[in-house]
């Protein structure tokens, strides 16, 4: 029998005995290798997880890997690659991929719900965390869709184009013989090829608007034909597919947002956020392996910071439940006031924006300036909103977490509002019935939307790169080598984590409701938001200091995906219309010779077989539907008596609890 | 492979691989750590179990633990005398129980000894108005001081004596979804 060396240095005969028993169990398995056996000590200790289960511990085992800072595959310790401090020791991993901050690995445990993004001496808030998440998730998101798009849409299309098949696309000619109401002969012409000699400025021009070689081709929707192709055993309806391949990848990024909020929405509900704020700050607020004096201040800092949130949104509680009614008349018609004067400059920025549409007319270096006239407008009304309502929100007193909610959701509705009018200004500019009297106006509309959220999207990226060289480093470089009392009151950029959030949010509305016009987008989304991820990545380690005042409401993963699904009602409703209503135009796009884009459903809907026809028609019918609205009303009323059951047994096991720690301690 | 080190018998070497959470590389680097702090003091053979203390002042001016607003109260609470003088078996505690794999119960108990400034086993309002002031470099007013406190004690207390006891604390930390990485000093 071995003889620990160590003494047990503790008093209490029940945590000693406790911690001899656990000594016991890590001297009787003798055999095991180092790392092994402390796993399955922890595990042995922990007693909520049973050996037998196998499944569950490796699960377990991989999450103690990752949360001791080993690499899941080697078991070598991680190099941070960002600790300055860590020397190459003889175990280190060489997989410097592994770390758990590398953009590519997605094996990190999720046990940990507030992990630390550490940096030489700083360490960064949850909320940060959050941002690089949400930004990660959305770029999978973005090169999963345009596989979806490519491999349904992209390469049918450049197969049968390489082939050759011309069958069933109808050409201008017989069109106007068919149907000779179908408007003026310029509504039958499309060809958007440069004419002449191209000149060299013009290419980049081409480039950054979408016009030009690139027009014509397969980044936008003038380029598909509506090609039918039949063979005896093979058969692919290029309209049908293009049409379905948007709706299910609508679909898919629902069901994307829905299973990543699923696991968040257990946390940010269930945990008692309410009961334990103060007790959980003073205990578990401080974390040990802050090194540096530095990053000590910022430590201390945060903390005062977030006891002194809390004390204020308590301050506040005691205020309002103690307010005259009087007092409570005039604060609620001040927030009213308020309300109408957000509308009011919502208003406003749109009638600007409105007016800059109008412009967007004209050719060259200026006619250039003029296009991107509506995204210029959007991105300083990005700037100015927030400050607004910053000092709208001080008039109304709301309490601090409120404040900032309302702040979000004003600017929110004012960036969706603002980039949906854009769109559909430009749908009614492009839509050859609703203005007939444009003369180089193209015969397509769709072209034009598609380039319209191309530029957006372009713009937005450029603007990031834009403000990052021109005024994150500038402004780092002087608060730091000038010291005068200017520098000292701007201080660094802050980073904060809302405008940055919604920034993401309004990038990927623009590719959502334009990627049924340029079945590209999402693959210049993806790119756009890898670039996107480690400028904002430098700028955070280099100009920025951490945001000190954080609310945690606001900083959950699951108000990131509440705003992300409200953009994405907005861009489906655009998607709607224009599938449901508009008028395709005749000289371009796959559905050039339909009334309405769904109209290749019913279409071919009567080339299915007659048995497939009939079971459609019966789910279509009452018979079907009735019963199964029924079924559903009364599903929805079980799970939310589920739920409601869940809550009150919460409830009693929190009282359960109590009352036995009580009988415990006694 | 440190096979020709003279410092440890390989049975000590065992006996503290198998009774702290670390490898038999992280504990000579320890000791080379423990020796640096005091070369003229630490003999470098330790295979007749010397019987060596370092005092607290050299102790807390490790690096790790040099800006730790609770570094005297960690280095208290693992010392035998209740005095800060660690020998190099309690420098070993007190590194593996603050190390990554140390689990969640080990780490409560410690923590309350941490956060227990009169050494009575309870976690008094006094207690508390140390802590908070650690933790915020006092720049609370007295009036917040004494209304966190307050709050602190409402809401973890169970039994109801305005004080928090172990049960108290270690029920409170196991909400804690954080509290094993925060209470956490790489060595």
């Amino acid at each position: 029998p071995r003889k620990c060396p160590l003494r047990i240095t503790n008093t209490s005969t029940g945590a000693r005995a406790m911690l001899r028993r656990m000594k016991k169990a890590v001297l009787s398995r003798p055999e095991s290798s180092g790392l092994k056996r402390f796993i399955s000590y922890r595990l042995f200790t922990h007693s909520r997880f049973s050996f037998k289960n196998k499944m569950k511990s490796k699960h377990i085992q991989s999450c103690l890997l990752s949360i001791a800072g080993r690499c899941n595959k080697c078991r070598s310790p991680l190099r941070s690659a960002e600790d300055p401090g860590s020397t190459k020791g003889p175990n280190m991993c060489g997989n410097s991929k592994a770390t758990s901050e590398s953009f590519f690995t997605f094996s990190h445990c999720g046990a940990k719900p507030c992990k630390r993004l550490e940096v030489g001496q700083l360490i960064y808030t949850c909320g940060v965390q959050s941002y690089f998440f949400f930004l990660r998730f959305l770029v999978v998101l973005n090169f999963l869709s345009f596989l979806l798009l490519g491999g349904f849409v992209l390469i049918p299309n450049i197969v049968f184009r390489s082939v050759g098949t011309d069958v069933g696309n109808i050409t201008g000619d017989v069109l106007s013989l068919l149907f000779p109401h179908t408007g003026d002969k310029e509504c039958m012409e499309y060809n958007p090829n440069p004419q002449g000699l191209v000149v060299f400025y013009e290419f980049f021009i081409h480039l950054l608007s979408g016009t030009g070689f690139m027009e014509y081709s397969y980044m936008f929707y003038g380029y598909y034909n509506n090609t039918v192709v039949q063979d005896d055993n093979f058969s692919y309806n290029i309209p049908l597919a293009y049409l379905f391949t948007a709706v299910f990848y609508f679909a898919f990024c629902l069901l994307c947002i829905i299973a990543r909020s699923v696991p968040l929405r257990n946390l940010t509900t269930f945990t008692a956020e309410s009961v334990s704020n103060y007790s959980m700050t003073v205990f578990t607020g401080w974390d040990y392996g802050c090194l540096g004096s530095k990053a000590t201040k910022l430590k201390q800092r945060n903390i005062y910071y977030q006891l002194q949130v809390d004390l204020e949104e308590e301050r506040l509680k005691k205020h309002a439940a103690s307010l005259t009614l009087c007092s409570k008349v005039i604060l609620y018609s001040l927030r009213v006031l308020m309300f109408l004067v957000a509308a009011g400059l919502i208003g406003a920025a749109i009638f600007a924006i409105k007016i800059a549409t109008e412009f967007s007319q004209v050719e060259g270096i200026l006619g250039l300036f003029y296009e991107y006239l509506p995204s210029i407008v959007i991105t300083s009304g990005n700037f100015l909103v927030p400050l607004l309502c910053d000092q709208i929100a001080l008039i109304e007193k709301y309490p601090p977490g409120a404040t900032v909610i309302m702040a979000l959701l004003r600017f929110a509705v004012f960036f969706l509002f603002l980039s949906q009018y854009s769109k559909s200004a430009s749908l009614k500019l492009g839509s050859p019935d609703l203005r007939g009297s444009v003369n180089h106006m193209l015969g397509c509309w769709e072209t034009r939307v598609g380039q319209e959220m191309y530029k957006l999207t372009l713009f937005d990226l450029l603007v990031n790169i834009a403000l990052l060289v021109l005024v994150e480093f500038p402004r780092r470089m002087v608060v730091d080598n000038w010291s005068c009392k200017l520098s000292k009151w701007v201080g660094r950029q802050e980073f904060v984590v809302p405008s940055n959030v919604l920034g993401l949010v309004y990038g990927q509305t623009v590719v959502w409701t334009g990627a049924l016009f340029c079945p590209l987008l999402p693959l210049i989304n993806t790119v756009k938001f890898v670039i996107l991820f480690y400028c904002k990545k430098i700028t955070l380690f280099y100009n920025c200091r951490p945001a000190i005042r954080t609310f945690r409401s606001t900083t959950s993963a699951f108000f990131f995906l509440a705003v992300l699904l409200f953009g994405w009602i907005l861009a489906l409703v655009v998607m709607i219309y224009s599938l449901a209503v508009i008028h395709p135009s005749q000289a371009c796009g796959p559905f050039r010779n339909l009334p309405r884009m769904w109209q290749t459903v019913p279409n071919s809907f009567y080339n299915l077989s007659k048995v497939t026809q009939d079971f459609l028609f019966f789910i279509g019918s009452q018979a079907f539907s009735i019963p199964l609205f029924a079924l559903s009303c009364v599903v929805m009323c079980y799970i939310t008596a589920l739920a409601s059951i869940y809550g009150k047994s919460v409830a009693l096991l929190r009282a359960q609890l109590k009352l036995v720690c009580y009988i415990y301690v006694k | 492979m440190g096979n020709k080190q003279t410092i440890f018998t390989d049975e000590q070497l065992d006996a503290y691989q198998d009774c702290t959470f670390f490898t038999r590389k992280e504990i000579l680097r320890l000791h080379s750590r423990y020796h640096e702090l005091a070369p003229h003091l630490v003999p470098m053979d330790y295979t007749n179990e010397p019987d060596c203390k370092l005092p607290l002042a050299l102790i807390v001016d490790m690096p790790e633990l040099k800006e730790n607003p609770f570094r005297n109260r960690i280095v208290e609470s693992f010392s035998e005398d209740g005095m800060g003088n660690l020998s190099f078996n309690e420098f070993v505690d007190m590194f593996s129980v603050l190390s990554e794999m140390a689990p969640r119960e080990l780490k409560a108990i410690y923590a309350f000894k941490i956060y227990d400034f009169n050494v009575d086993n309870y976690l008094c309002k006094e207690d508390l108005e140390k802590t908070l002031n650690r933790l915020t470099k006092e720049e609370l007013t007295p009036e917040e001081v004494e209304l966190v406190c307050e709050k602190t004690i409402e809401e973890a207390d169970l039994d109801g004596d305005n004080k928090l006891s172990y049960a108290d604390f270690e029920n409170m930390i196991s909400r804690a979804p954080d509290f094993l990485s925060t209470f956490h000093i790489r060595i």
